[in-house]
């Protein structure tokens, strides 16, 4: 799969992991009006300039996963990469209404094919579908969150049938509205509310249905209040190993969580992808011409 | 011999409140319990406070540690919501409607609130026991300690013991083999040697296939 030039997928050991640090989230030392898209524009550069420089340094490719609280703030926050940023980004907002307004935005000023909608789920409801539907993006992140069928067959259902809570699933309706490229997210969950299922999941979707996986595993380690308690440099070094463990559970990106980690998760990545390939290197799986493999060892 | 009379009367374990979370317990003999929403204030006099962010796993842990203590009868709502997610629209939602067959709570705005851990009679407890107070929006802790002091005046202890949430054992369930061995169910296997991944169904299929061809 390849989205703005950026490619996805692959046996386990053959491309890099693609990384996806996020700027302009909820609390952000650099959004000074999170309604406005009011930002430290000298801050968010030196940010998504270190984000691409650890990716050319280790050859893991990097996404810009953009969050914003309105569609005003999108606005601003796409006339301002336009600038500094010109690889894929992902749009992303807790509002299901400034969502489909970024993806008719993003196709209005010619962006669509860089744009991944996150996410199509659950809560899709027929408004954001039918705005998703009308825009000209093609790439989004599907969340097998199955609340009510917990666990990985429970998440398969989900994307496959929509097991008890939809008519029909996840993956069906996202090629309805005309989104080709799938990327595939378990919903990482809580520690000791179901965190690891994710992992498993992680493989057997990538099995089962041959698209990309990818998961925002950082969110159970930033939850964990016994963690919290700790330095900075334990907590960063847990994120580092949540991270890596995903991709050795065959995940082909991550949502690594706040672009200021970067300098921790580029390593880490980059670590898993040399061990990965290594580990297949005699099974006739060669990695691709960029990857951590050629490019630190 | 053991003197039950003392627990009785606490009326909560020794270990509530039962399940982990964001929060912080002051005085688990008080009436009240603060749910702040996204809005990290520190409060005096509750039984319990703290942020909830998400509509569902966070809810079930509010509810789980809620009814496990027969002395909270109020469950203050207030700071701000957080958004897309709405869990103070959601914990009011299940309080008023209670959840459906599938576990949604019927009339929530939030993006995904269902109930997965908790049983239906930990849900009617939950209706039964707490009455809600819908401050959402407020972030005046002085004025929120206030109606602490108020609430905690008017409440005597729910009368019954304790309701504790037991988690689901989850299912002891046998795999089918394959030709691999290392299972991950969903007919998916690995054969760690090849590290190849087998969709057990589409191998079925292929073979299938090749025997009537």
């Amino acid at each position: 799969m390849n989205v703005g030039g950026v490619k996805f997928g692959g046996q386990p050991g053959e491309l890099p992991s693609v990384l996806c640090g996020t700027i302009f989230y909820q609390g952000h030392r650099i959004v000074e009006d999170e309604g406005r898209g009011i930002f430290d524009k000298k801050a968010a550069k030196r940010l998504i300039d270190r984000q691409a420089e650890l990716s050319a340094e280790t050859g893991c490719p990097s996404v810009l996963h953009l969050y914003a609280r309105s569609i005003q703030a999108f606005q601003s926050y796409l006339d301002f990469i336009d600038g500094v940023w010109s690889g894929p980004f992902i749009i992303d907002s807790a509002d299901a209404a400034t969502r489909a307004a970024a993806a008719a935005l993003v196709s209005e000023i010619g962006y669509a094919d860089r744009a991944i909608y996150n996410s199509i789920s659950l809560a899709t409801d027929e408004a954001e579908a039918r705005s998703i539907g009308d825009s000209e993006v093609d790439t989004a992140i599907i969340l097998a969150y199955n609340p009510s069928e917990p666990g990985v067959d429970g998440s398969l259902a989900i994307l496959e049938t929509g097991g008890r809570v939809r008519a029909e699933g996840l993956l069906a309706t996202a090629r309805d509205l005309g989104v080709t490229n799938l990327l595939i997210d378990p919903a990482v969950l809580p520690l000791g509310s179901g965190a690891g299922s994710a992992l498993r999941f992680s493989v057997a979707a990538k099995a089962r249905l041959g698209l990309p996986v990818g998961s925002g595993i950082h969110n159970a380690i930033s939850s964990w209040s016994w963690l919290s308690k700790k330095e900075t440099a334990i907590r960063k070094g847990c994120d580092a190993a949540a991270g890596a463990m995903q991709l050795l559970s065959a995940a082909d990106f991550l949502l690594y969580g706040p672009i200021e980690m970067a300098d921790v998760i580029f390593p880490a990545a980059a670590m898993a992808d040399i061990l990965i390939a290594e580990a297949v290197r005699d099974l006739d799986i060669a990695p691709e011409g960029v990857h951590p493999l050629h490019r630190l060892v | 011999m053991r003197d039950t009379t003392k627990k009785r009367i606490k009326g909560y374990e020794e270990t509530w409140p039962p399940v982990r979370g964001d929060y912080r317990v002051c005085d688990p003999d008080a009436a009240v319990a603060v749910v702040t929403l996204t809005s990290p204030l520190v409060l005096r006099g509750a039984a319990i406070f703290g942020q909830c962010k998400t509509e569902n796993l966070g809810v079930e842990k509010i509810v789980a540690n809620v009814i496990s203590n027969c002395n909270i009868r109020f469950l203050i709502l207030c700071g701000v919501e957080s958004k897309g997610h709405l869990p103070g629209n959601t914990i009011l939602a299940l309080h008023r409607n209670g959840i459906d067959e599938q576990g949604r709570i019927i009339g929530s705005g939030g993006a995904i609130p269902f109930i997965q851990n908790l049983p239906p009679e930990a849900i009617s407890r939950f209706q039964d026991q707490v009455e809600l107070i819908d401050c959402i929006g407020i972030e005046d802790a002085a004025q929120i300690e206030e109606l602490i002091v108020r609430y905690s005046r008017m409440a005597k202890p729910y009368p019954s013991e304790p309701f504790q949430v037991v988690k689901r054992k989850a299912a002891h369930r046998l795999i089918a083999a394959g030709e691999g061995d290392l299972f991950f169910g969903a007919g998916v296997a690995m054969d760690t040697t090849a590290w190849i991944v087998i969709d057990e169904s589409e191998t079925e299929a292929t073979i299938e296939a090749a025997t009537e061809g």
